[in-house]
């Protein structure tokens, strides 16, 4: 059992980002959690990946489970922020707003000055590094 | 500063109940905490997002959050659905088939059982009350040929004495005119019966004096 404490109460269980990985370099399980438990605390189950680093391809790398995510779904689960985006970007369900505010955001402001430099490789380099 | 007050204000957020040997997550500051002097005279700036931006966003949103509801209903009925027809649900009711089967036949030996008990018990209390009944039949007869018998004694005594019958009645009215009979009598203090309503000491001589003896 992930959680070895008993609840008689029903407590809310959500689908959201757990941070693992290593001092500067954030690498998020997505993960099926009690609300009240911590980010770090007992997991029922995990449901994906997210790899914020981009890769050598310039990729930002995501797992989904997607049955499993039906799944929560259906039992109720609640979504946080970054998890619905992932998944509206993913196609699973629609894009949340939260994509497109970003997007004409970034768009708006003049581009962050960077200490290092984009890597070129099959994605085309970011116009607005803001992400 | 701090480093363990987390745990020792009354702030639930920071602590959690199960241990784990990872770093501690910073949620927000415990509450008996004092601001800092670099924030105590901040006055935050109010982000100004224009109308028409509110909006679009407002739009966005209200779409967004209509079509999860419809989904997350879908999804939901789905998960019934499939709870209905699902293999899970396949192997459930063949094994409850199954047990009702089995616990069937369990009902039926049972009936068996108790019925052949039942027959034992109802034979005997049938002999019971057969032999009951024959008890109280011959004890019926032998009374009505007692009670037969006791009649036609007192029949034959009632009899025997003297009837007074259509053919003897005119005789017995002669007898009786001809021979009244009086109850009266006396006592004497010695035991001497005087009977007659009209007779007197006088008339009775000495030696024909009656003593009253029990009759």
């Amino acid at each position: 059992m992930a959680s070895a404490v008993s609840t008689f109460t029903k407590i809310g269980k959500v689908i959201r980002l757990n941070r693992h990985g290593c001092t500067n370099r954030p690498f998020y399980h997505i993960v099926v959690q009690n609300t009240k438990d911590n980010q770090d605390g007992p997991v029922i189950e995990q449901v994906g990946s997210f790899d914020a680093m981009p890769n050598n391809k310039n990729e930002k790398l995501v797992a989904l489970n997607f049955e499993r995510i039906q799944y929560w779904l259906a039992q109720g689960a609640g979504l946080s922020d970054p998890v619905a985006q992932l998944l509206g970007l993913s196609g699973f369900l629609p894009n949340h707003p939260r994509t497109l505010i970003q997007a004409w955001k970034n768009r708006r402001e003049p581009p962050r000055e960077r200490k290092i430099e984009a890597i070129k490789g099959i994605a085309p380099p970011l116009d607005n590094p803001k992400l | 500063m701090f480093g363990s007050s987390g745990s020792r204000v009354l702030n639930v957020i920071n602590i959690s109940y199960l241990q784990s040997r990872s770093k501690r997550v910073w949620v927000r500051k415990p509450l008996g905490s004092p601001m800092a002097k670099s924030k105590i005279f901040r006055i935050t700036p109010k982000p100004v997002i224009p109308e028409d931006e509110k909006a679009e966003m407002k739009r966005l949103f209200d779409n967004y959050k209509n079509s999860m509801k419809s989904l997350r209903q879908y999804f939901f009925e789905q998960s019934l659905k499939q709870a209905e027809s699902g293999e899970v649900a396949q192997m459930k009711h063949r094994l409850e088939d199954q047990e009702h089967e089995r616990l069937m036949e369990e009902n039926l030996l049972e009936n068996e059982k108790t019925a052949m008990l039942r027959e034992e018990r109802l034979k005997i209390q049938a002999e019971k009350t057969q032999k009951n009944v024959l008890a109280s039949l011959i004890k019926k007869e032998r009374e009505a040929k007692q009670h037969e018998i006791q009649i036609e004694d007192f029949l034959t005594k009632q009899m025997s004495t003297p009837f007074i019958k259509p053919e003897n009645i005119e005789k017995a009215i002669e007898d009786a005119l001809a021979n009244p009979v009086n109850f009266n009598f006396a006592l004497d203090l010695d035991g001497y019966v005087y009977r007659g309503k009209e007779t007197s000491i006088d008339m009775i001589p000495e030696e024909k004096r009656e003593r009253l003896n029990s009759n």
